[in-house]
């Protein structure tokens, strides 16, 4: 039971020397708890949050593990990984056919035992436990591989992938512990897709849509849901893989982030998921607290560009705002150290990463004014350059204030443009940006191809920034178009060479997601796909 | 009489149709689409295409809004776009929440303003006088927001005696000693100004009664000031402040989402919040509406029993 934990981070496990309070302001204090505590002797015997804290309190093999997430499950979308509380859920209630590690994208076994694709890689057979059955008592077969795979490509569940899902030809289902994949064409990031398809029970359908049951075969089985306030899953105690440790978790949805942060504080939490960064690094500092960065889980930061706009048509401009970019600064101010500054998406482990590659457009003021004066000499002063983002999320704020100051540096002028995060995900899905924008993307942790091919601010043939070239539509789909594991070298090249020579989306950072648990808390894992994984965790002393 | 209510209903049916109409295109001109939320992204024009059709917003905006009114009028408020499950269940379920929180609220500021006052005026000290005016005066120009947040800091980060936020695991019921503990922190910071303001008042209207002639014959009598205050001033000052209490209800109903953010309480406020947020127009539409329907009907009551007291207002309604 070896909890993967990427880095746990004590960074100053105990203050030498604790500051005395005033004793004066200790006594104002006191005299103030103890009317708190008047009133809660006045209002009976027993303590809420005695009550809450006890499950922590020993160690033991059980317990209810208290998650604090900021966002609710929207039951439409329990699959497109777009709330917290959605992401627990799903990594706790269902299983994949394959399982990445968290540093890799090389598929490991788990309803899938074993697999083997024809010559040409249009066929790939599965072999399938056989000792499986959903929360329902209902075995698990190849038909609920089928019915899965199906259900992902339907249009109304809006997943990722789509596209791979619906190069999925065939399916031959004749053996129940067997099934076979025929594809239009080799598909290289077909383990992704086998990632992230949780398989699902055709009988419950309805009810997943509604909101009213989740049935999987997962390590947890749904209690019960509460809009916007708690989900309460048991563990799954005949679960294929051995009965998880914890009895059960708690899910207590809290949109507030400091709200949230202030319950782990006081006891009611054992693990938040949505504090900032700011927070996170204030609790790292508190010997009470663990915070972990989950490496293989990223997520980017990204400057979009549109092209159809006039001034931003000119590559070389584009090019210079990505030279001005202070992605250190950024990483250390806003995430407070949890990101790689990057003018690529891909992580390390990425068979697409080049380090070289990844440090093109490093921060270089010099080499950005040139670009801009160039500009100007030919086509006279730079126009005010709107900058969009969510205003709802304080990050963005602060981003795109140094990225107004960075560019003000090399004589660009930007207009900050926050809009509400509804009417962002409008612009970015028509295309609507005026100038630049600032938002996050994902994916890149997987196969290269996902983002090329199906993420939608880099889709090569429709995308957010009006972006089409000819040789990137190519060489992105000459990498998608092959057997998993035999895309080249010289293939990934040419398309980091299509993405830099672009300029049209500009990383920042690549971005590490953190969680922050109460020490009690062990052998907390975490999936790719921003689910924990809960099968070993468990709280101790 | 049965004309002039016959008139006021009609009117009143007549508010509630064009506020319904107003609620419904005005939330569909507010920036961002349902669809584009829910699709995310990353999704294709066909799943935004299915998605819209699902939820029935590819129909000409007229035939929506005639669907929604026949929806209403079966007490129908149909799925929550964001959450899935029936709006009325969410709107029960929240409206529970906020109505606890508020009345708890509400009890705690008359309780403590009666309180207050009373000694105020009993004790007749200078310093006491000066700590209530000091302590009214901050607890009406700190936000509600400051004062949860400090309360969080105090009584659940700094001393952890009362749960930092949250519901009852139980509910309200099951075990009320629990209960009453989760809604300590929020229902007093919620309380606050409304105590501040019903204490000023109170105190003032308590000692206008001091000055009336049956508290001098009282005092003639050798009656102490203490219980001058207890049997009689008070009785005679609580029917005026009574009247403001209307006033503070709403003012509490409004504060509440606020502090249902700070303490993470799922009521009414956070509903909507989110609703908005999400553009789940089924949620917004009929709170919104709700709201026209609880100022509606109390202005119709209002209305009706002045007419039913004064027979010229309701000869002059008709006419």
């Amino acid at each position: 039971m070896s909890p993967r934990l990427a880095h746990p981070r004590h960074p100053h496990p105990r203050r030498p020397h604790p500051r005395r309070p005033h004793p004066r302001g200790r006594s104002r204090l006191t005299a103030l708890a103890a009317a708190a505590l008047a009133a809660v002797l006045v209002t009976g015997c027993s303590s809420a949050v005695d009550e809450l804290s006890a499950a922590a309190d020993e160690p033991q093999q059980g317990g209810t593990l208290r998650i604090g997430t900021t966002s609710d499950i929207v039951p439409a979308n329990t699959f497109t990984n777009s709330s917290e509380t959605g992401d627990v859920l799903v990594g706790a209630v269902y299983d994949t056919l394959v399982d990445y590690p968290l540093d890799s994208v090389e598929p490991a076994p788990n309803l899938a035992t074993d697999w083997e694709f024809n010559d040409d890689g249009t066929e790939l057979t599965l072999q399938l436990r056989d000792d499986v059955t959903f929360h329902s008592g209902r075995p698990f077969t190849s038909k609920d591989v089928e019915f899965s795979i199906k259900t992902w490509a339907d249009p109304l569940w809006t997943v990722q992938l789509q596209r791979t899902a619906a190069a999925v030809t065939g399916f031959d289902t004749s053996d129940e512990h067997a099934i076979t994949l025929s594809f239009e064409h080799p598909v290289s990031n077909i383990f992704d897709l086998l990632d992230m398809v949780p398989i699902i029970d055709s009988e419950s359908i309805d009810q997943l849509r509604a909101g009213t049951a989740w049935i999987g075969t997962g390590p947890f089985t749904f209690d019960s849901w509460q809009p916007g306030s708690t989900l309460s899953l048991e563990a799954n105690e005949d679960y294929w893989g051995g009965a998880p440790l914890l009895d059960g978790v708690d899910v207590s949805i809290i949109p507030d982030p400091q709200a949230q942060v202030a319950q782990l504080r006081a006891g009611q939490l054992d693990l938040v998921t949505g504090a900032s960064g700011r927070d996170i690094e204030s609790l790292g500092n508190d010997e009470r607290f663990d915070v972990t960065e989950w490496v293989g889980a990223e997520t980017q930061v990204y400057v979009g560009a549109n092209v159809q706009n006039e001034a931003l048509s000119d590559v070389r401009l584009r090019q210079a705002i990505a030279f001005a970019l202070d992605r250190d600064r950024i990483v250390e101010d806003v995430y407070r150290g949890a990101g790689v500054p990057s003018s690529l998406p891909w992580p390390e482990y990425s068979p697409a990463y080049d380090a070289e590659a990844a440090a093109t457009y490093d921060y270089d003021l010099e080499q950005a004014k040139a670009l801009v004066e160039e500009v100007t000499e030919e086509t006279g002063q730079v126009p005010t350059l709107p900058l969009t983002y969510p205003a709802e999320q304080t990050d963005f704020g602060a981003i795109a204030q140094i990225v107004q100051a960075d560019l003000g540096e090399i004589g660009i002028k930007v207009q900050l443009d926050p809009v509400e995060q509804a009417e962002s995900i409008k612009r970015l899905i028509g295309g609507e940006f005026e100038g630049l924008w600032l938002l996050y993307h994902s994916y890149a942790q997987y196969n290269p191809s996902t983002l090329t091919v199906s993420a939608y601010p880099f889709n090569a043939d429709k995308n957010t920034s009006g972006y089409l070239d000819a040789q990137y539509q190519k060489d992105a789909e000459a990498a998608w178009k092959q057997k998993p594991g035999e895309v080249s070298d010289e293939q990934y090249d040419a398309l980091n060479q299509d993405l830099l020579d672009g300029a049209f989306l500009l990383e920042i950072a690549i971005l590490h997601p953190q969680t922050v648990t109460s020490t009690n808390v062990g052998g907390l894992d975490q999936s790719k796909r921003n689910e924990l994984r809960l099968t070993e965790t468990y709280l101790a002393e | 009489m049965t004309r002039y209510v016959a008139s006021r209903l009609g009117s009143a049916a007549l508010v509630l149709l064009l506020a319904s109409l107003g609620i419904f295109a005005l939330i569909r001109l507010v920036p961002g689409d349902p669809v584009t939320i829910l699709a995310g992204p990353d999704s294709t024009p066909e799943s935004r295409a299915a998605i819209r059709a699902d939820l029935g917003l590819d129909q000409p905006f007229f035939s929506q809004y005639l669907t929604w009114l026949g929806d209403l009028a079966r007490f129908d408020l149909g799925p929550s776009y964001r959450l899935g499950g029936s709006v009325s269940e969410l709107v029960i379920a929240g409206a529970l929440n906020t109505i606890v929180l508020t009345l708890t609220a509400l009890l705690i500021a008359v309780v403590g303003a009666v309180i207050a006052s009373t000694l105020a005026v009993v004790l007749d000290k200078q310093w006491l006088n000066n700590l209530l005016a000091a302590s009214n005066t901050l607890a009406v120009a700190v936000p509600t927001f400051a004062t949860a947040l400090i309360l969080v800091l105090l009584f659940a980060v700094q001393n952890r005696v009362l749960p930092a936020g949250g519901t009852p695991p139980d509910g309200f019921f099951a075990r009320p000693d629990i209960a009453l503990q989760y809604l300590l922190l929020p229902a007093t910071a919620l309380a606050l100004p409304a105590w501040a303001a019903l204490t000023r008042f109170l105190t003032e209207s308590l000692q206008s009664q001091l000055e009336q002639p049956y508290v001098t014959t009282a005092r003639a009598l050798g009656i102490g000031r203490r219980r001058i205050v207890l049997t009689q001033a008070l009785r005679n000052a609580l029917p005026s402040t009574v009247t403001i209490l209307g006033i503070q209800f709403g003012t509490l109903l409004g504060g509440a989402i606020l502090v249902e953010a700070v303490f993470a309480w799922p009521g009414l406020g956070r509903l909507i919040e989110q609703g908005i947020a999400a553009r789940d127009y089924p949620v917004v539409q009929v709170l919104l509406l709700l709201s026209v329907v609880v100022f509606v009907l109390t202005q119709l009551a209002t209305d009706l029993v002045h007419a039913w007291l004064d027979p010229r207002v309701r000869l002059q309604g008709v006419s």
